[in-house]
């Protein structure tokens, strides 16, 4: 095509003066090599990209060449689409990214190969590796598998086969071996199997901090410290597989075929020499095993074949590893040898002993204070009290202690009920001696102190000591409450547990919940509403009265309260006809009647403003009309707020307030005000409605999406905490319910409201008649 | 409705049982001293066998009634019937075990109504007395006979708690999951399979007792486990057996669904 007539259209989509003159040659030049209907193509996707940023529109002429090798003409569009869609979801590096690797980000999609990303698989995968640890371990996206013994990390996405199927398959493999690397210790965290293992040549302990970091210390002894990481890694990785193979040998059996995969991907033996080759035998001889087909051998070395054996055998432990990598070394690393890593195995992932180091102080950290928190809470008052006394004489001790720990009596032979997942724990603790009296220490407890003394080899005194001050209120509490660290919040209300998925656990009075009322407004709100609906509303009485049931007597029964008369005297004149006369001579009560409260949470942030806002009214003004026919008890209720010291409720109608123009006049007055924090309101109404006596107890709560508040109550932590305030709800007897107003359904909602108790609506003005028919629904 | 016959309700044969712990010990002595008992435990944890045992051992009859919330004092006491155009009375269950020397059983006792629990109070405190209203009859138990009732902690709403009037006439004995390898030898005698597999069932029972926190209200039982070795038994693939028993049995959540598969197939 002419160079003109190109210019004449380029000026169509991106007007002249806003490129300079090099840029606008450039362009025309690029575009001129293109035959007549790729130009105009190109054109046609230029004019999308550019309004939406114009260095995303240089971005994609680069790379441009490159992406229409593998594409057709055709194809255009949607591959703009792509990009876009990764712009404006994470921006121009991702967007970048995405062009560079057309195959995989474009074509395999479009193909139905898409692999499996994370985000995918976390729903079953999440669930799946805290049944088989019995541990509230986290999952979370990394360049490549590891764990730092809290968290397991995972790759973003998995692309090894071309269905579903058989990459949640590898996923579930990554995960496992994760787990397993943590149950076996490969991090060296077990204060007493670490005290047992002796090394010549370690650095004595020094530093605090490393004092009881044994991998530390015994790398230090290698002049090539990143060599015997990786030795000492692939050792561990012999040994975890063995325990995988006993442990879960339906995953190590399904997954040969993976292993056989990845022996085929390895480099060629013959073309590698010294450790490399060493390194890399054992690596192919471990594939060979847990292919199945076992036909690698690791060859006539006897150093090789002893050291994997010290590996492989079922009862190696640590100590074991420690001597192997030692002898590895010694046998193939002479002098320092240049070593360049290769390729590790896919599924051992990466060796993060800083990471876990600093997990494990994290976990001594909390677990010293929640120990503390729990023990100084059941502290008997006068043990607390002889506490303070103590406190003013610090020389005497303030509980019964011996030299480095406390004196805890180990366990008395019990047996315990719980099926105890991780058979290698040691019995816990039972009981503290505390003034030579002995304290029974509760489950809970009982498991911390375990856990404390797995990591440090005994249970400090002054933990103990700290919880009988804190009981006794003498010294301030070295744990900060929630309180003090906004000192700004507003007083009063009430206060609500959050639960924190990261640690498994709640935050304590974290979040403040204040009721307030709404002021009836005089207006036309209610009454258009009435006559824009009217005929429904007709509709929709006559549906819910028909629900209605009142006491029925059933006559003529085997058996029940009362005689049925009718059917007496119907016996007796049969037997007088000398027939044989029914026995169906009873009258009883169908007590199928209705008995239900339903309370309607109704969303108030400000995201509500507008359409949604409005179609969220009038729902409720029809399912009021509706239920007041019924004579189904309910109330409602709004909720907003901004941060967690400031969590609302707004009083709309109580259980026992009838229908009435006052209620109408406040729902009328219902307007967005700020956030969504979805947890204080339904832990708030969980507690209401279990004080409320009937036989099917609903919470219904209708918002227009995420859970979000101000402060980072945000992303998986709200989903997370607003999950599992419904999972509470349902463990006290109550059926929540969520109506989410969104425009397509998402991810998270299967996820956090729980498969079957939501629905989602995409047209708002479906909305008004919608909730009224899904409360028909839920209820007969 | 048949009338019951009190013959029918001896347990001839030992039931196999094997002990958590002391209930055998705690239970007799409740028996001897005519104090009534009460298990509490998750669902299919043994607590009906426990009852079958014990009834066994002090060589007494079990009436068992599974409470439910439609049934009546009539449907516990008795009632009277017409039959042939003559009315006669029923005895209940209740009745019948008082009558008789029977050990008693409520399953799920909160099930029940409340008006309906209130008539087990004078028989679970030291007067042992039943009252029969239509009949003007109160009836005193004698020494063999013996009050049970079992309740769930685990799922009970808030409004079908226990109330303390009526469970603190009661001796408690809580009969959780056996430890596993007691559950490992029960499931191997009740299911009749080799140990290796009642071990594999039981680490995957014991995997899915964690998850309450995920959603999942309470793990597999011991129950569900020898319905599990049952169907393996019978030829059906072991993953299977699995699923239909134990997964689809715990959960209708498409994600723990899935995630209970995937443990079974990793311990299978
Ligand atoms: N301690 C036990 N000894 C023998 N069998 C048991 C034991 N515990 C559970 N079972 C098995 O589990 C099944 C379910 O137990 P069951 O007594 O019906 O539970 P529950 O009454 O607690 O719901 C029994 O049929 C039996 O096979
Ligand atoms: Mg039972």
């Amino acid at each position: 095509m002419e160079r003109v007539a190109t210019a004449v259209s380029l000026q169509q989509v991106i007007p002249d003066h806003q490129l300079n003159e090099w840029e606008h040659e450039e362009l025309i030049e690029q575009l001129a090599a293109y035959d007549e209907q790729l130009e105009r193509a190109v054109l046609a996707q230029i004019a999308v990209i550019w309004p939406v940023s114009h260095a995303l529109c240089f971005a994609f002429l680069e790379q441009l060449h490159n992406g229409l090798r593998c594409l057709e003409t055709k194809e255009l569009a949607e591959w703009v689409k792509g990009i876009l869609h990764a712009y404006e979801a994470d921006g121009l590096r991702a967007a970048r990214l995405y062009m560079a690797d057309v195959e995989n980000n474009f074509l395999c999609p479009r193909r139905g190969e898409s692999g499996l990303t994370f985000a995918e698989a976390q729903g079953r995968l999440v669930p799946y590796i805290r049944g088989i640890s019995g541990r509230g371990l986290q999952l979370e996206v990394s360049a490549a598998a590891a764990t730092d013994t809290s968290t397991i990390f995972l790759p973003r996405d998995v692309r090894f086969y071309r269905d579903h199927t058989g990459n949640f398959q590898v996923y579930k493999l990554l995960a496992t071996y994760q787990w397993a690397f943590i149950s076996q210790d490969l991090y060296c965290q077990n204060h007493a199997q670490s005290a047992a293992i002796h090394f010549p040549g370690g650095r004595q302990q020094s530093r605090e901090g490393d004092s009881d970091d044994i991998l530390v210390r015994f790398f230090s002894i290698f002049p090539h410290q990143q060599l015997a990481q990786d030795i000492y890694h692939l050792l561990q990785t012999l040994r975890v597989s063995l325990f995988m193979q006993q442990e879960y040998p339906g995953l190590m059996r399904d997954l040969g075929p993976f292993f056989a995969l990845l022996l085929e991907n390895r480099p060629d033996l013959q073309r590698l020499a010294g450790i490399d080759y060493q390194l890399e035998k054992i690596r192919q001889w471990l594939l060979g095993q847990l292919s199945g087909e076992k036909a690698s051998a690791l060859g006539g070395d006897p150093q090789l074949r002893n050291i994997v054996a010290a590996a492989w055998n079922g009862r190696a432990d640590n100590g074991d590893i420690f001597m192997a990598t030692r002898g590895f070394y010694d046998a193939f690393c002479h002098d320092k040898p240049a070593y360049e890593p290769l390729q590790p195995l896919f599924f051992q992932g990466e060796f993060r002993p800083r990471e876990a180091h600093r997990a494990r102080l994290a976990r001594r950290e909390s677990n010293r204070q929640k120990f503390i928190e729990a023990l100084a809470a059941i502290l008997p008052p006068q043990a607390a009290a002889e506490a303070a006394e103590a406190e003013k004489e610090p020389k005497q001790p303030v509980a019964n202690v011996v030299e480095n720990g406390a004196n805890v009596t180990p366990a008395q032979h019990h047996a315990t009920n719980q099926a105890e997942p991780d058979p290698q724990s040691a019995e816990e603790p039972r009981f503290i001696c505390l003034d030579d009296a002995q304290l029974e220490l509760p489950e809970e407890l009982r498991e911390l102190a375990r856990e404390i003394e797995e990591d440090l080899g005994s249970l400090p005194s002054f933990y103990i000591s700290s919880a009988s001050q804190r009981a006794g209120g003498q010294s301030r509490s070295p744990l900060k409450g929630p309180q003090q660290e906004e000192g700004e919040g507003l007083q009063g209300g009430l206060l609500y547990d959050e639960w924190d998925f990261r640690r498994q656990g709640f935050r304590k009075n974290w979040c403040r919940l204040h009721r307030k009322q709404l002021h009836a407004v005089k207006g036309t709100f209610v009454s258009s509403t009435l006559e824009k609906y009217r005929g429904q509303i007709m509709q929709l009485k006559r549906q819910f009265e028909m629900m209605r049931t009142q006491h029925l007597f059933i006559g003529r029964q085997r058996d029940g309260e009362d005689v049925d008369l009718d059917a007496l005297t119907e016996a007796y004149a049969d037997i007088r006809a000398g027939l044989v006369p029914s026995d169906r001579l009873f009258v009883r009560l169908q007590r199928d009647q209705r008995d239900i409260a339903a309370l309607f949470l109704v969303d108030m942030s400000s995201s509500t403003e507008g359409w949604v806002g409005t179609a969220l009214k009038e729902s409720l003004v029809l399912l009021s009309e509706a239920l007041d026919s019924l004579g189904d008890r309910y109330a409602i209720y709004g909720f907003s707020g901004m941060r967690r010291t400031r969590s609302e409720i707004y009083h709309i109608k109580e259980f026992t307030e009838p229908y009435s123009d006052e209620i109408r006049g406040r729902i009328a007055a219902i307007a967005p005000v700020d956030y969504t924090r979805m947890g204080p309101p339904i832990r708030h109404f969980t507690g209401v409605l279990s004080k409320v006596e009937a036989k099917v107890r609903l919470l219904i709560i209708l918002t227009d999406g995420k859970p979000e508040d101000y402060d980072d109550y945000k992303g998986e932590y709200a989903i997370e905490d607003t999950r599992h305030a419904l999972i509470e709800a349902k463990n006290a007897g109550i059926h929540p319910f969520c109506i989410t107003i969104d425009r397509e359904a998402q991810d998270y909602m299967g996820h956090m409201f729980g498969e079957i108790n939501y629905t989602f609506i995409n047209d708002v003005r479906k909305l008004p008649l919608r909730v009224p028919e899904i409360y028909r629904l839920l209820t007969s | 409705m048949q009338s019951q016959k009190i013959e029918e309700h001896f347990i001839t044969e030992k039931p196999f049982y094997l002990p958590q712990k002391n209930e055998l010990a705690v239970a007799l002595a409740a028996y001897g001293n005519g104090l009534p008992l009460l298990l509490k435990g998750p669902t299919g944890s043994g607590k009906t066998r426990f009852m079958q045992f014990l009834a066994w051992t002090v060589k007494r009859p079990l009436i068992t009634v599974s409470c439910h919330d439609d049934l009546s004092t009539s449907d516990l006491v008795g009632r009277y019937l017409i039959r042939g155009g003559e009315t006669f009375w029923l005895d209940g269950p209740m009745t019948l075990a008082v009558r008789y020397g029977a050990i008693c059983y409520l399953d799920e006792v909160v099930e029940a109504r409340k008006d309906t629990t209130v008539v087990i109070h004078p028989l679970a405190d030291d007067r042992r007395q039943l009252a029969i209203e239509k009949r003007g009859e109160l009836l005193t138990a004698p020494r063999e006979f013996m009050l049970a009732v079992s309740y769930n902690p685990g799922y009970q709403s808030v409004l079908k708690d226990m109330k303390q009037s009526t469970r603190q006439r009661f001796v408690a004995l809580e009969l959780n999951y056996p430890p596993p390898e007691l559950e490992r030898d029960i499931i191997r005698h009740e299911a009749g399979i080799e140990e290796p597999l009642a071990h594999s069932l039981v680490r995957i029972a014991a995997m899915t007792r964690g998850l309450k926190d995920s959603g999942l209200q309470e793990g597999a039982s011991t129950r569900l486990l020898v319905h599990a070795g049952l169907l393996i038994r019978e030829g059906i693939p072991p993953r299977e057996a699995c699923h239909v028993t134990i997964t689809e049995a715990l959960t209708d959540d498409h994600e723990l669904v899935g995630a209970i598969d995937e443990m079974i197939s990793s311990v299978i």
